[in-house]
């Protein structure tokens, strides 16, 4: 079974008094295996952060469903989607979304204390996963005493200490420097390989250029996808490339 | 055209920010109100024509002056309040290309405009609240006025300067901020409070230990009167250590459980101890101040009408019979009976029988410095007020002789005593003494002890300890101690002989009281000139003109407490209304990264509730604290003010400290809408 299953998704915003509508997805269908690391690719305002906040149940679809480990999650309660968010998922937002009344520890540690865990296994999972992260030096200060990288690097912590079935990501990179982006997408395909399964929405071709499969969606539809295969990340940047070119030029992809 | 430029982006900067400015103006506008009324009323024809009317005036001015120094600083707060708020707009200009002289102008025309604004609103207002307060203070002090509306030119013009002089402080200051700052702290100042607070220890066990120290004075304080600097000295501790508690303290005690690991790490805490410690730091001052206003409201509230209400008791206290005639004796030698059985016989066919409890008795008396059964009467006086202290009050004592067949006869019992013998009254402590000597004087032999006296003691005679002897050779015994007095080198030193003449008039409306006690005093005068009355002088006292002159003090206290109250609460209730705005905007971001990371908006309703109810109550329950050691010394004023009644002073600070609770969660729940809307508009933005 796909661990995550989207079946012809659709959602439309209705503005305060009803007198607008936008078609913000719609006829949306994939599946996300097992240990994939899958980019969704698309221009500013093509639904991307829509797409996503509804596969981490953030807000409901118009219709169609989102199945997390064969869970709609949808059809759960108010206050079983935040546990089950919790348990199952882990986020990492453009702009952080760091509490900045916490230290960077204190903030790694808000989802397990929410999940009822003690101090002493908070700690022993967050030894390793912040070396790995290169962030153990800072876990006492606080956000605004630290970089846009070393801040993402904590929230990426954050969410995956949890060791949630999959790490959503919605532009991770898009308010980082170039060399902080290059750090986090390789930490990204790091833990990609020790099997974390990632979905990743980025407009940016070098961000999806580090995934195993990335899909290309435009105006709320997913109209194309291309597998990585045995291409090298540089090999699958220009496959990008390419196809956003053979986009603007009008042309049908194949 | 300039000029209107300037104009405008004043006008837009105001109307874009109205959240804010609307309560401010109001603020400015009631202060302007309450300052016009209180001093109005000060220099009102009408009030100083009441009885006691120079009082009133006194006690009004003394709050005019208490309004206005509490306006300016409480505007210079709210300002500065603004201020941080504008700052990034200010920033903003700056970087566009103003430079300070044109923030200036724009400043200068937001200055004039809400300055015209809350003037004219307050003074309109204040004329039409002001006859409503006069007649409102005539009630109280059981007057009557007319119901004429007066416009006062004089009190105009002072509410004009006055605050005219608070706004261009304010402008002052306000260019004085812009002037010293760069255009990027501008940008930046309304984010420099997110800096991680630091906890103070050192302050904040300051302020504990300042607090403990404050409590300690104010409840050790034994004669109110010599140690008013002292209770003041308190207060100002009290003040320095509630802002030092709710700046450093608060964040020293977040600090502290976050230390707890087992107790910071848990769901229900983990939150609310960490935002606390940010909201603490950044609504500290603000809460202190709260807390302060509080504190001042309940204790104004509490005393003031603990005297109006305990009035009449106090009045009972002072004047124990409705009329009360002293008839002074040159020497115990002449006293005899028939001045006073001339006065109840006028006071029996001028009142038409109506008299009641007519009690006539003599007493001679002496104060001194007491000390194991001698009393010293010279050099007391240098003592002989109550501004001494505890200590001194303690070993003072009027000690009364009273003829023991006076004493037999009113009230029927027949106790025999040889010369020399004694029978003793105490208005306190029991008597512990075999003799009681006058120094200079034969000592007298104390057979025995009663409880009761034949007639009603004024309350302000056992401030002090009040010894009555009942002696039987009393016109001896009077007459040594009236020589040996006489003798001394202090003048003020003398015993007073008199007889006194006392009777109700229960059922006769006071005015009728007052004149039949002028027509006694009239005849007795007459007949003293034609017949030869045998008494020196002659005073009066009744309780019904007494009466007035206690309302018309008790009243005008009463109504300054509830007029200052007002501007208080409303004070406090804008800080609150100004937090709850401040902590929505916070709010409104964490709420949405709180709801990611995955709380459910229940979860975080209650976390931010349990703070915010925290931050907001912890004043009040403070306040509640400062009342309660307070209250020891609010007790002995109010004694002094001559009511002597505990329980109502307990009841009235226990219903001041309720009605004020029960205002203030008024207050937060209406600006907690405030905050709900501002949080959930950032939900929708989402
Ligand atoms: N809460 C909302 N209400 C109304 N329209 C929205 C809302 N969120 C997004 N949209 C619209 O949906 C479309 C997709 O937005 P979004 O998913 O944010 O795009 P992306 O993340 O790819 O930039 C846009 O046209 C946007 O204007
Ligand atoms: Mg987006």
């Amino acid at each position: 079974m796909s661990i995550l299953e989207v079946r012809d998704l659709r959602k439309v915003y209705t503005s305060r008094f009803g007198t607008q509508q936008v078609e913000a997805l719609r006829r949306v269908n994939f599946s996300v295996e097992q240990g994939e690391y899958v980019a969704v690719m698309g221009e500013s305002g093509s639904g991307k952060t829509t797409l996503l906040n509804l596969l981490a149940a953030l807000d409901k679809p118009t219709s169609g469903t989102v199945l997390l480990d064969g869970v709609d999650t949808a059809s759960l309660p108010e206050k079983d989607v935040a546990a089950f968010r919790r348990d199952h998922l882990g986020f990492v937002f453009q702009e952080f979304n760091l509490l900045d009344t916490f230290t960077l520890e204190d903030n790694i540690y808000l989802p397990l204390v929410l999940a009822g865990k003690s101090h002493k296994e908070m700690a022993e999972r967050l030894a390793p996963l912040a070396r790995e992260l290169g962030i153990d030096g800072l876990l006492k200060k606080y956000p605004y005493e630290v970089s846009g990288g070393q801040k993402q690097r904590a929230a990426a912590a954050r969410a995956l200490i949890t060791e949630p079935r999959i790490l959503l990501a919605d532009e991770p990179t898009g308010a980082l420097d170039s060399r902080s982006t290059d750090e986090l997408l390789s930490l990204f395909a790091q833990v990609n390989r020790r099997g974390q399964t990632i979905v990743m929405v980025t407009h940016s071709v070098k961000a999806a250029s580090h995934a195993t499969r990335v899909l290309f969606i435009r105006d709320g539809e997913v109209y194309h996808q291309l597998y990585r295969g045995k291409d090298t990340n540089e090999q699958l940047y220009q496959k990008i490339s390419d196809t956003l070119t053979v986009l603007a030029t009008g042309g049908e992809v194949r | 055209m300039k000029k209107g430029f300037y104009l405008r982006l004043a006008l837009d900067g105001m109307r874009k920010n109205r959240r804010l400015y609307l309560p401010y103006l109001l603020t400015c506008a009631g202060m302007v109100m309450m300052f016009y009324i209180l001093y109005s009323l000060a220099y009102s024809p009408a009030v100083r024509n009441m009885r006691g009317g120079s009082t009133m005036a006194m006690i009004l001015i003394l709050g005019t002056v208490v309004m206005a120094i509490f306006a300016l600083l409480f505007l210079l707060y709210t300002n500065s309040f603004l201020a941080r708020r504008r700052n990034r707009e200010f920033g903003l200009y700056n970087i566009l290309g103003m430079n300070k002289g044109n923030l200036g102008r724009i400043l200068l025309w937001e200055t004039l405009l809400s300055a015209l604004v809350s003037l004219l609103a307050g003074l309109a207002c204040g004329l039409l609240f002001a006859k409503l307060a006069e007649l409102f203070l005539a009630h109280m002090a059981g007057e009557t006025v007319g119901y004429a509306l007066t416009v006062e030119p004089r009190s105009i013009l002072a509410a004009v300067l006055f605050f005219g002089v608070i706004f261009a402080v304010l402008l002052i200051v306000s260019l004085a901020r812009v002037g010293i700052s760069k255009p990027l702290d501008l940008l930046k100042s309304e984010a420099a409070g997110e800096k991680p607070p630091r906890a103070n220890w050192i302050l904040a066990l300051l302020g504990l230990l300042i607090l403990g120290a404050a409590y300690w004075l104010a409840v050790s304080i034994e004669a109110p009167l010599t140690a008013l600097t002292v209770f003041f000295i308190a207060v100002v501790m009290v003040i320095l250590a509630t802002y030092l508690l709710f700046i450093a303290g608060s964040v020293a005690l977040c600090k502290l459980l976050q230390k707890n690991k087992s107790y910071y790490y848990r769901s229900d805490h983990f939150v609310s101890v960490s935002s606390m410690t940010f909201r603490m730091k950044r609504n500290g001052a603000g809460l202190a101040s709260i807390c302060i206003l509080a504190t001042m409201v309940l204790v104004m509230l509490a005393t003031t009408s603990c005297l109006y209400f305990g009035g009449e008791n106090a009045l009972r206290g002072e004047c124990p019979y409705d009329v009360s005639f002293s008839l002074y004796c040159d020497h115990p030698e002449d006293c005899g009976p028939e001045a006073p059985e001339r006065i109840s016989e006028l006071a029996h066919t001028l009142s038409g029988g109506r008299e009641k409890d007519l009690t006539v008795y003599t007493l001679s008396g002496v104060s001194g410095l007491f000390r194991d059964g001698v009393l010293e009467m010279d050099g007391y006086s240098r003592f002989a007020d109550l501004t001494s202290s505890a200590s001194v009050l303690e070993k003072i004592r009027t000690v009364y002789l009273t003829p023991l067949s006076e004493y037999n006869r009113l009230m029927g019992t027949d106790y025999a005593l040889e010369d020399g013998e004694a029978l003793v009254w105490s208005s306190k402590k029991a008597y512990a003494y075999e003799t009681l000597t006058f120094k200079g004087c034969e000592p007298i032999r104390i057979r025995g002890s009663v409880k009761d006296l034949p007639f009603r003691v004024p309350a302000s005679e056992t401030l002090v300890t009040m010894y009555c002897l009942i002696v039987p050779d009393w016109t001896a015994r009077a007459a040594e101690l009236h020589d040996f007095t006489a003798g001394l080198e202090d003048p003020l030193i003398k015993s007073d002989t008199l007889q006194l003449c006392s009777f109700d008039l229960p059922g006769v409306p006071d005015e009728e009281q007052i004149r039949i006690t002028e027509e006694i005093v009239q005849s007795a005068l007459d007949e003293q000139r034609e017949a030869g009355l045998s008494f020196s002088t002659m005073s009066y006292k009744t309780r019904a003109a007494n009466r007035t002159d206690f309302f018309s003090m008790y009243g005008s206290l009463f109504f300054l407490g509830i007029v200052l109250s007002i501007v208080f609460v409303a004070a406090a209730a804008l800080i609150i209304y100004y937090k709850q705005l401040s902590e929505g905007y916070e709010d409104q971001r964490r709420f949405g990264i709180m709801q990611k990371v995955g709380m459910t908006v229940k979860e975080i309703k209650s976390a931010v509730n349990a703070q915010v109810l925290t931050v907001f109550f912890a004043p009040l329950l403070l306040a509640g604290l400062h009342l309660a050691f307070a209250f020891p010394f609010l007790h002995k004023i109010v004694r002094l003010f001559g009511v002597l009644n505990t329980p109502l002073l307990i009841l009235t600070s226990v219903i001041c400290f309720l009605a004020f609770a029960l205002f203030y969660v008024f207050v937060y729940r209406s600006t907690a809408r405030t905050y709900v809307a501002i949080v959930s508009a950032g939900e929708e933005g989402r």
